[in-house]
């Protein structure tokens, strides 16, 4: 419960930084002023309501589906560095929006979330598919092998794209890195309906999926069919993920690392487990769209590297404690 | 300027063949246009000579808008390189008719050796290319290779020079003369009929992938208003530009574009990226009705910035910066319209 308390606050810090950090300075008489009588003139109520706001609601829920994803994925995986970008889902997004793009000829961000979700969500599937996952037995190696294979298939097929189309390249240059700067364009609301979806079920079968992982053969013991489990813990991770894209763009190491640094703060439970890395996912890509924005002032750095700067090392920190067959 | 020797040995090997061949008497028999040694058309480049014992006649172009000054000229590429836009043969609305029946074959993303040895060219243009010193090297062994002059940069050289250097190169100096003269004096004329648009400022500004941004002096969008009389407004000077460009802007902070003329030059993100963005409607600029939207040609042939697209797009956007210009709030400008940028 303290441990819950000061995350909140921890949150609502970050909240805080998020609504109070830019180029722009705003004064406290804006704050109140954009929300009682907003000016879409006044170049400090566009900035806190049309730009701050909608990204600090973007990085929340995005942060947060990534959270959750990545902890359902590991769990049910048993592979401690399952995560969307490993697998080689965030590059089925970026696959789909250059095809999507291509092929209706248009690229505005409307187009962006009616590609990448299904790309997304289609690289889920394949990855599970091709590694055994819908055979119930995706086991961490082959789920990893599939994943690295898919990716690389799937950048290579990138690279192709804008190697023969510049308009490609134009739009891989804002999407190869994610960001939150978009998010005002993005259908945040319709997303986070996903997202909210994802997780609830997440929520919902995190004692099937705890059983699960104590073996597929104990799982039937108890009761559980591990095929539908696992079906319904990759529909959790699709719609989660496919909102993080479709809100972020690509966000790397993020799913990878909140469930991490969650599990010792958390416990045992997996409902638990949850909770605690959706809000770390949230808190983590918060901060990173902060430090993005001050770090190079006035320009600013993308909060997709941000997280990765931070992912890599922590990536390292998770390999090197990982132990053959055991969750980290 | 030292030239690494692989380069150096090959120009000097073709000098002396050709001095072999000069001083056999051969030269008239073998093809009566060769021009006297002493006549060869000869120019530097940044990775060395090129040398041209007779104007080009079979050419292919690599640069991605040098087919406009080669179809300016008369002369049709037997290759041209794929930009964007995905036209027909690479040749825009400005370019189009100079084409007649020829069907150049259109080279798209990296250069394929294979196709344009297979062209049996006489010359190959690599003026804004962007090819490498290694695809210099091999093409070298095609044809011999025009580069831009050394000390200019791989794009943007002006267009002015880029005509004269092919026109040279094809035997069309007199031709691209008149051509750059004829060019000069519209936008001349322009400036002339438009006595308050000297000294205002103009900002040709971008919008792409959620990214706000304007061209930068180096950059032909930018030059293209600076030939019209415009400056650029202070606060743009003071920033940075990223190669000369173009520069990126705070989403917090766009009031550099605030310019007497706001240009939007549409991106693949389209109109609608542009109308959404809420910061735009605190510039003074869009509420006094000071936008204009250059669609994609309009765009198109502002990128290009060639002896072709810029009497084009003069032609499309007079009339949208005087309406712009007018100095009453109230009259429509009929891009901004279309493009839904109206306050």
């Amino acid at each position: 419960m303290r441990r819950a308390a000061l995350l909140a606050l921890l949150l609502a810090l970050a909240a805080a930084l998020s609504l109070t950090t830019g180029p722009r300075a705003l004064g406290l008489s804006d704050f109140l002023t954009a929300l009682t009588a907003y000016d879409p003139h006044d170049p400090a109520h566009v900035t806190l309501m049309a730009i701050r706001l909608p990204r600090l609601v973007a990085g929340l829920i995005a942060g947060s589906a990534l959270g959750v994803a990545g902890t359902v994925m590991q769990t049910l995986t048993r592979n401690p560095l399952a995560d969307p970008g490993i697998l080689g889902i965030n590059a089925g997004a970026a696959f789909a929006l250059l095809l999507g793009a291509a092929v209706v000829g248009r690229s505005d961000q409307a187009a962006i979330a009616l590609f990448a979700f299904p790309g997304a969500a289609l690289a889920s599937v394949a990855v599970f598919a091709l590694g055994g996952g819908l055979r119930g037995d995706a086991g961490p190696v082959r789920l990893t092998l599939a994943g690295a294979a898919l990716n690389a298939l799937l950048l290579s097929m990138v690279t192709a794209m804008v190697l023969v189309r510049q308009e490609s390249l134009d739009i891989l240059r804002f999407w190869v890195a994610g960001s939150l700067t978009e998010a005002v364009y993005r259908p945040v609301a319709e997303m986070a309906l996903l997202a909210l979806a994802g997780a609830a079920l997440a929520l919902l079968i995190a004692p099937l999926i705890e059983a699960l992982s104590m073996g597929a053969d104990m799982a039937r013991g108890l009761g559980t069919r591990p095929a539908r489990v696992q079906a319904g813990g990759l529909v959790a991770v699709t719609l989660t993920t496919g909102a993080a894209v479709a809100i972020a763009g690509p966000i790397a190491f993020l799913g990878l690392m909140a469930p991490h640094l969650a599990r010792p703060l958390a416990g045992a439970s997996l409902r638990v487990q949850l909770g605690t890395s959706a809000a770390l996912g949230a808190l983590i890509l918060t901060l990173a769209d902060v430090a993005g924005r001050v770090i190079l002032a006035p320009g600013e750095v993308r909060a997709g590297i941000m997280v990765a700067l931070l992912g890599g090392p922590v990536f390292v920190w998770i390999a090197r404690r990982l132990r053959p067959g055991a969750m980290a | 300027m030292t030239i690494p020797s692989p380069t150096r040995a090959r120009v000097a090997s073709a000098r002396t063949r050709r001095q072999v061949l000069t001083g056999a008497g051969c030269a008239l028999l073998a093809a009566p246009a060769l021009l006297r040694a002493d006549e060869a058309l000869r120019f530097d480049g940044p990775w060395g000579e090129t040398v041209l014992d007779r104007p080009a006649r079979r050419v292919v172009s690599l640069g991605y808008t040098t087919q406009d000054p080669l179809l300016a000229l008369g002369v049709v590429p037997l290759a041209v390189r794929e930009w964007f836009g995905g036209r027909d043969h690479a040749a825009w609305p400005w370019a189009e008719e100079r084409l007649g029946d020829a069907a150049p074959q259109v080279l798209t993303g990296e250069v394929s050796m294979e196709l344009v040895a297979d062209l049996a060219p006489d010359l190959i243009f690599g003026i804004g290319s962007g090819i490498s010193r290694a695809e210099h090297e091999l093409l070298s062994r095609i044809a011999p290779v025009l580069m831009q002059a050394p000390g200019q940069p791989a794009f943007g050289t002006p267009w002015q020079e880029d005509t004269r250097r092919i026109a040279r190169a094809t035997g069309q100096s007199d031709r691209a003369e008149r051509l750059i003269t004829e060019v000069e004096a519209r936008f001349a004329a322009a400036r002339a009929r438009h006595p308050s648009w000297q000294g205002a400022t103009a900002v040709a500004a971008w919008q792409n992938g959620g990214q706000t941004g304007a061209f930068m002096p180096g950059d032909s969008r930018a030059q293209f208003f600076a030939g019209l009389g415009f400056g650029l407004p202070p606060a743009l000077q003071e920033l940075a530009a990223v190669d000369g460009f173009y520069t990126t802007l705070s989403p917090e902070d766009l009031s550099p574009l605030d310019a007497d003329l706001l240009v939007w030059i549409s991106s693949f993100s389209g109109a609608e990226a542009i109308a959404t963005l809420p910061m735009r409607r605190t510039l003074q600029a869009h509420l006094q009705g000071r936008e204009v939207f250059a669609d994609e040609v309009t765009a198109a042939a502002l990128s290009f910035g060639s002896v072709l697209s810029l009497p084009f797009a003069l032609d499309r956007l007079e009339a949208e910066i005087t309406a712009a210009l007018d100095g009453d709030p109230q009259t429509v400008v009929p891009s901004a319209r279309a493009a839904g940028l109206l306050p």
